[in-house]
């Protein structure tokens, strides 16, 4: 039959065929399958295949309406449907494509699937030697599903002839339906984990005309498929934000499919990303225990630092004074001072829960940002050091008009001293703080309030102590001279600490700037001169000083600068300068990176810079190794920075990341070495 | 405003989504049986409880009896010495949802073995129970612990109408086998699949 079939000459026998062929086609309706709520049926591209071939067939739904089919993984319940082949020898059917779904809500629930019409794509291939006409069947088994399921099965077939694929009345849908099989995303993507939530993030031009997105996960699991999926986008890239399954299953790589609504489109991308254990850590395993015992330990650091030590200091001095002998008028002033830091530091946790509530990203030493705050903190700092220089006694006025009781005076001073405390620690980001606060911004709700307390307490723990046993007290000399002597030493580290705020100023805004601001410094210095010069007299000198003095310090405010300089570029056109496209880029071609985020305001950060990474050795050891050495300076406010950091878990600097050329990066102690740095760089190849 | 909005959107999810995480303490729970008796998870603790969501006329659930499985699943329970009782989440006027007189023939006709079937018709144990799918299983311990929640074999997804479901392998036997022998359960978690719970809406 087939060697006659190819004699063309003999046009009437192969018109018979023909005829032939259609007749038994329409009695036996092979190709069409009735099952009730649905109706099966295999369509081609072609109704023609040569040997050798590739042709496009689908098995095509039609639902009835309200009645809908499902996908691959179909969410909470039903199945996606099922196929077994039956080829004639040689031929080979590809795995099912599955065109993008839609969300079908089943309330409380969600599924995937497709309503009113589903066509599920196979590639069928032809063997050198064919005998036609071809069949190919199919048995199906699907779900047809509404409010209840219809398990329904089937079998349909096709045939196909000897001959140059040409176009069919199925051709045009076949082709429609193939461009919503999913493609694979090309451009840079991640996931990323902050808060409980999942943030899987993309890089794409024009990431504004996307109107909408899902995505659809492969496996159960690990995203929720019936929580809402928020969508953020910028100029260049756009984020989802999904929620956690409810029961997790350990899963090793995030796969799905990802759907783009534009203007009158969709899009369809697979997803495959891996999850580390790192990043899985952060979601789930990490004990709230940890983080406050780290956050303690950070908060008893902040002691030791140069801004911080002397106001504790000086305090120390001052209860040796006024409450000798009086055990419980010690242990007052303890509780008063560790209330004063706790609330401080609850302020602070209020106002960060705040602006996490409202989607800002901010972290210790975000303040130091502002060019508004190191101004005012450079103010204080200088005013802090002539107060220990001279003999301004602060607060006599409240005490002559006798709105405070001398104790309550003394009580008041202990708390104010607290909160005095926390703000000056705030520029100094010890080793241990990085990590607890950025677990702390982590932690749903309390639990980052109780970071924020551990912090307090390990902060207002050695003077806590020294007040609970006094006798450890009795280990220092007796009071006298000297004690007036370490006050005015003391002032020298507030200067000096005002010095390096001036330097941190100068990074941010213009140089006049910064020249007021040492003049509002001036002022400030006069204002407090003339507050001491006059603190014994009354009437008509103290009026005129104090008018004199709100005048001055009402100018000096004026002076603070509140924007920042211009030259924006200056750090981003340099070899080193960082963006995140450019990191994406370096590591798509495989290029060893290391990362280095600092800021001008974080002493830590400028330590390490001195003792490691500024080191010549060091620098020939990148070159070496061919590393490429970014920096992301976090100085003035830059989204994108504090976007980084949170996914790797952090909301302050120094942070230190070695990517290799493959694999998962690696982060690095907050504290460097130059030996340290060398043993990491020589981990990778 | 637009985050607050979010805020309850997500806790509101979160509060119809509940679920019980495997190996803490299932939560405890008062139904009526099909003999009007109530009856509590806490009534039979120091044994290990099977739940078993079911709705009869789910072609999941048909075929599970149909071809014996879960019946043989509830044979293997009750030698064991485990309780099993069968919920059912189904609506009033939904699919699934029946009174005694129909719960109890269904049990007798299809030589069932649960020790209770119990009615949740407003969902309440359900939802609390994050039961998705019927059938939906869950193994208690006898201290109370959940040890396996989600499908009763893995014939579950694609081509389940064409597998034998005698052959597949049985987390809920599995689950209840390792306990007796105190081992740690191995599958705590897996996909459930099935039909959904047909929840009132």
């Amino acid at each position: 039959m087939n060697k006659l079939y190819k004699n063309k000459n003999n046009f009437k026998f192969g018109l018979f065929l023909l005829f032939i062929s259609i007749f038994y086609n329409s009695i036996t309706a092979e190709s069409f399958f009735d099952a009730g709520e649905s109706s099966l049926s295999l369509i081609a591209e072609s109704d023609q295949i040569n040997s050798e071939e590739t042709l496009l067939i689908g098995l095509k739904f039609e639902l009835n309406p309200g009645w809908h089919t499902y996908w691959e993984n179909p969410g909470d319940a039903g199945a996606g449907a099922s196929v077994t082949w039956k080829l004639p020898s040689g031929f080979i059917a590809s795995q099912i494509l599955w065109p993008g779904p839609t969300r079908i809500p089943v309330e409380p629930l969600m599924t995937y699937g497709y309503e009113d019409e589903a066509l599920l794509l196979t590639k069928i291939t032809s063997p050198e030697i064919i005998s036609y006409p071809v069949t190919i069947e199919a048995k199906v088994s699907w779900f047809t599903c509404k409010d209840i399921c219809l398990p329904q099965e089937g079998e349909v077939s096709i045939r196909l002839y000897q001959g140059v694929k040409s176009e069919n009345n199925s051709t045009s849908l076949l082709k429609k339906i193939s461009k919503t099989v999913p493609r694979d995303f090309s451009l840079p993507h991640r996931v990323s984990f902050l808060d409980n939530k999942i943030f899987l993030q993309f890089e794409r031009g024009e990431a504004q005309q996307i109107s909408s997105a899902y995505f659809f996960p492969a496996e159960y699991g690990f995203i929720s498929y019936v929580a809402n999926q928020r969508l953020e986008k910028n100029d260049k890239s756009f984020s989802l934000e999904l929620t956690p399954a409810e029961v997790q299953v350990k899963t090793l790589n995030l796969k799905g499919v990802l759907k783009l609504n534009l203007e009158g489109a969709s899009e369809y991308y697979n997803l495959d990303l891996p999850l580390d254990d790192k990043t899985d850590n952060y979601l789930f395993n990490i004990t709230l225990i940890t983080a406050l015992f780290f956050a303690f330990i950070g908060g008893l650091i902040l002691n030791a630092m140069p801004c911080v030590f002397p106001i504790l200091s000086i305090k120390i001095l001052g209860f040796i004074e006024k409450s000798q002998g009086s055990r419980e008028k010690m242990l007052q002033h303890g509780l008063v001072f560790s209330a004063g830091v706790l609330t401080t530091f609850l302020i602070v946790a209020g106002l960060l829960l705040f602006f996490r509530s409202t989607g800002d990203l901010i972290g210790w030493g975000y303040q130091l940002q502002s060019p508004l705050v190191i101004s005012l903190l450079i103010y204080l700092f200088v005013a802090v050091g002539i107060v220990f220089m001279g003999n301004l006694v602060l607060g006599s006025q409240l005490q002559k008009y006798g709105f405070l009781a001398q104790n309550q005076r003394d009580l008041t001073g202990s708390f104010l001293t607290g909160v005095l405390a926390v703000i000056v620690a705030s520029p100094c980001t010890a080793p241990f703080m990085g990590p607890a606060l950025g677990l702390a911004y982590l932690q749903p709700g309390f639990g980052s309030l109780f970071i924020f307390l551990s912090l307090g307490l390990g902060f207002s723990f050695p003077y806590l102590t020294l007040s609970i046993f006094p006798q450890l007290l009795s280990k220092l000399p007796k009071p006298g001279e000297w004690m007036e002597t370490l006050k005015q030493i003391m002032a020298f580290p507030m200067w000096g600490s005002a010095l390096w705020l001036t330097w941190v100023l100068s990074s941010q805004v213009e140089l006049k700037s910064v020249f007021a601001v040492l003049i509002g410094a001036l002022l400030v210095s006069i204002c407090l001169w003339l507050l001491e010069k006059t603190q014994n007299s009354q009437g008509f000198s103290r009026s005129l000083a104090l008018f004199i003095s709100i005048i001055l310090l009402a100018v000096s405010l004026w002076l603070i600068p509140n924007s920042y300089k211009s030259d924006i570029t200056e750090i981003e056109g340099s070899d080193y300068g960082f963006s995140s496209e450019r990191l994406e880029n370096l590591r798509l071609n495989q290029q060893a990176v290391f990362l280095n985020f600092t800021a001008d305001w974080c002493i830590t950060c400028k330590v390490n810079e001195v003792v490691a990474l500024n080191r010549e050795s060091i620098k020939k050891i990148f070159a070496d190794k061919n590393i490429v050495y970014l920096k992301a300076d976090w100085t003035r406010k830059d989204p994108e920075i504090a976007k980084l950091l949170a996914s790797y878990g952090r909301t302050g600097v120094p942070l230190y990341i070695l990517f290799p050329p493959q694999g998962d990066p690696i982060i690095l102690p907050e504290l460097l070495t130059e030996d340290l740095l060398v043993s990491y760089v020589n981990r990778i190849n | 405003m637009k985050y607050l909005f979010t805020t309850l959107i997500s806790l509101y999810i979160s509060l119809i989504q509940a679920s019980v995480t495997t190996d803490t303490t299932a939560p405890d729970f008062s139904l009526v049986d099909s003999f009007d008796k109530t009856i509590s998870l806490s009534d039979f603790s120091g044994s290990t409880v099977v739940l078993e969501w079911t709705n009869h006329d789910c072609p999941f659930v048909a075929k599970h009896y149909k071809t014996g499985n879960m019946q043989s699943t509830q044979e293997y329970a009750k030698e064991s010495g485990a309780i099993w009782l069968t919920i059912i989440s189904s609506a009033p006027g939904t699919q699934g949802y029946v009174l005694s007189g129909k719960a109890n023939e269904l049990t007798t006709s299809r030589n069932a073995l649960p020790k209770h079937v119990l009615f949740d018709p407003k969902g309440d144990v359900g939802l609390m129970y994050g039961a998705k799918t019927t059938p939906h299983m869950y193994v208690i311990d006898e201290k109370g612990v959940l040890r396996y929640q989600g499908a009763i074999d893995d014939a579950g997804g694609r081509g389940f109408n064409f597998k034998n479901l005698l052959e597949a392998e049985n987390y809920v036997k599995n689950a209840i086998s390792e306990m007796q022998n105190s081992q740690v359960v191995s599958t705590k978690v897996s996909k459930p699949y099935g039909c959904s719970v047909k929840y009132k809406s």
